[in-house]
């Protein structure tokens, strides 16, 4: 039987739309980024919770210009006979003076470690002074504690590794700290040095720590992080006359009046 | 059974969930502009804070003590010989860096440097199971609304104090050798003067106080009067060697690597410091 020609467009659309049928057929991701962008947030949100989108962005920032710096950067202590410098501290200095635009990858690296512990902390305040913690997102406090820690791992280790007398000296009195730990502390120093005191070992150790093992950590546990926002939903500013959760706004009625119908729990886990 | 608080949240809970179905608005793209303006936002001030950080460092960028606005690009290469140092953190754990100061070293030191940090985390691991109310507005929960407060307050406070702690040059504490020597009665002492030298520029004074001099950075003993203790030029190497083994939970760092003439012409010195001479 005849089949009637396609036209151009109707062409063309099929060309475009066929890999992503393809796609979306064979993982369903196409159906998920939809439903990640079109899902529902409560119409009352507030510039305050944007924070945790723009710590997500500092983290990635870090990720970007981390991975760049990783191209250049080489994590040993030897003293290079040439310059008479550790070969990590050239590669530094090399990176900042003569890699085109390395000044600024290593200047983001480097601020946008501080921009990221700040939103950090910013974005839990606003979870905690919103009650944004409380019944069903328990789970999502935690993990954002625990990714609290680890940025501040991240913090600690990244100091290390331009290797000059600033990092390498807080690094010795950071070590020790941890050694002071009961129990555990000693094996901590000894496991972080590589050795009884610090040395080149050391270095490499924290290198793969700050690039590879609290990093790989950050990523799975922001998936979780989000995996939750989205299944659990966003609440609105506890002050807000339209919370969601407060029931039906009917028409003109106030939103006091519509709270006055809650019961004497409030308005809870929104 | 579950009880009337737990069927109670679930029902406010699935209220959320049909509240936002029926007058909630798509992420894309009205919560997603306010997200990607704050993003921009962010990138620009990263790259903002390196611009200045590069270019307010003035003349030769290739000088390691060329400082700028935010600080040096790079300080001199990290050397364990010549223990010249400043032990400081990133700013962001200057909080946790003048709790040191805080505790008395090293009986209670640990409290300032394991025991606050892993109460204040673990504080923070139940905060949801401890405030179990359902209640979200602020001035109605006024315990976490004054516990905040205390925190950020302190932090805060804990930063600016880490910042503004003051740090002992070398160079500068070098001059008051004679004095020190004169104080204390060792100017014969040929051992102790050089070795009250090489404490001067050892970064000793960072942490430890000695005469008027130091900067009690991170609250270790004063040593003036070390001497009066007369505990032997033995024990005052071994401890400069391995400090935590003399003295278990002493966060000081090794200075082994100083040799062993150096270490002999400090603990000299340390043996000879009785305390001023009035």
């Amino acid at each position: 039987m005849a089949t009637r020609r396609l036209t151009r467009s109707e062409q063309l659309q099929q060309t475009i739309m066929y890999p992503i049928d393809w796609l979306e057929e064979r993982s369903g991701l196409i159906g998920g980024v939809r439903y990640f962008l079109f899902r529902k947030v409560p119409g009352d949100i507030n510039w305050f919770q944007t924070l945790g989108s723009a710590t997500l962005t500092a983290f990635i920032v870090q990720a970007l210009t981390g991975t760049i710096l990783a191209m250049y950067y080489k994590p040993s202590a030897t003293i290079d006979p040439h310059t008479g410098n550790p070969i990590a501290y050239d590669s530094i200095k090399h990176i900042t003076n003569d890699i085109w635009a390395g000044w600024l990858v290593r200047g983001m690296h480097r601020w946008g470690a501080s921009v990221f512990i700040i939103l950090m902390f910013m974005h839990m305040g606003r979870v905690f002074l919103f009650g944004a913690y409380k019944y069903p997102r328990e789970l999502n406090w935690i993990i954002g504690v625990l990714l609290l820690a680890m940025g501040l791992g991240e913090g600690f280790t990244g100091y290390l590794l331009p290797w000059d007398q600033t990092s390498y000296w807080a690094t010795v009195v950071g070590i020790n700290i941890n050694g002071t730990a009961p129990f555990l502390g000693p094996f901590l120093a000894q496991f972080l040095q590589g050795g009884t005191y610090i040395n080149t070992n050391t270095l490499s150790r924290f290198y793969a720590i700050h690039m590879l093992l609290i990093p790989g950590a950050i990523f799975a546990l922001i998936g979780l992080h989000l995996y939750l926002v989205v299944r659990l939903g966003v609440t609105s500013p506890p002050w807000s006359k339209e919370a969601a959760g407060t029931g039906p706004l009917n028409g003109k009625a106030d939103g006091r009046a519509t709270r006055s119908g809650l019961s004497r729990f409030g308005r809870g886990a929104r | 059974m579950a009880s009337d608080r737990i069927v109670e949240r679930r029902r406010v809970f699935q209220q959320y969930k049909e509240d936002v179905k029926e007058r909630g608005k798509p992420f894309y793209p009205y919560a997603m502009f306010h997200d990607t303006l704050m993003s921009l936002v962010v990138v620009a001030t990263i790259v903002g804070l390196s611009i200045v950080w590069r270019y307010t460092t003035p003349g030769n960028h290739h000088a390691a003590a060329a400082t700028g606005w935010l600080g040096p690009l790079y300080d001199s290469p990290a050397d364990p010989g010549t223990i010249n140092f400043v032990p400081r953190p990133d700013w962001y754990f200057y909080f946790l860096f003048y709790l040191l100061r805080i505790f008395k070293w090293p009986q209670s030191v640990i409290l300032g440097t394991i025991g606050l940090p892993t109460v204040f985390l673990v504080m923070l691991l139940a905060v949801p199971f401890v405030d179990i109310r359902a209640e979200r507005r602020l001035l109605r929960r006024p315990v976490a609304l004054v516990a905040a407060a205390l925190v950020i307050v302190s932090m805060g406070v804990l930063t600016y104090k880490g910042a503004t702690a003051k740090e002992a040059l070398g160079s500068e504490i070098k001059g008051h050798v004679p004095a020190w020597a004169k104080a204390q009665g060792f100017t014969g002492n040929k051992l102790a003067i050089a070795g009250a030298n090489l404490f001067a520029v050892s970064g000793c004074l960072n942490c430890h106080t000695y005469l008027s001099d130091g900067g009690h950075n991170l609250g270790a003993p004063e040593l003036t009067a070390e001497g009066a203790k007369n505990k032997g030029i033995a024990f005052q190497i071994a401890h400069l060697k391995c400090p935590a083994c003399v003295n278990p939970g002493s966060p000081m760092p090794s200075f082994a690597g100083l040799g062993e003439q150096r270490l002999n012409e400090i603990a000299h010195f340390l043996e000879a410091s009785k305390g001023r001479k009035q």
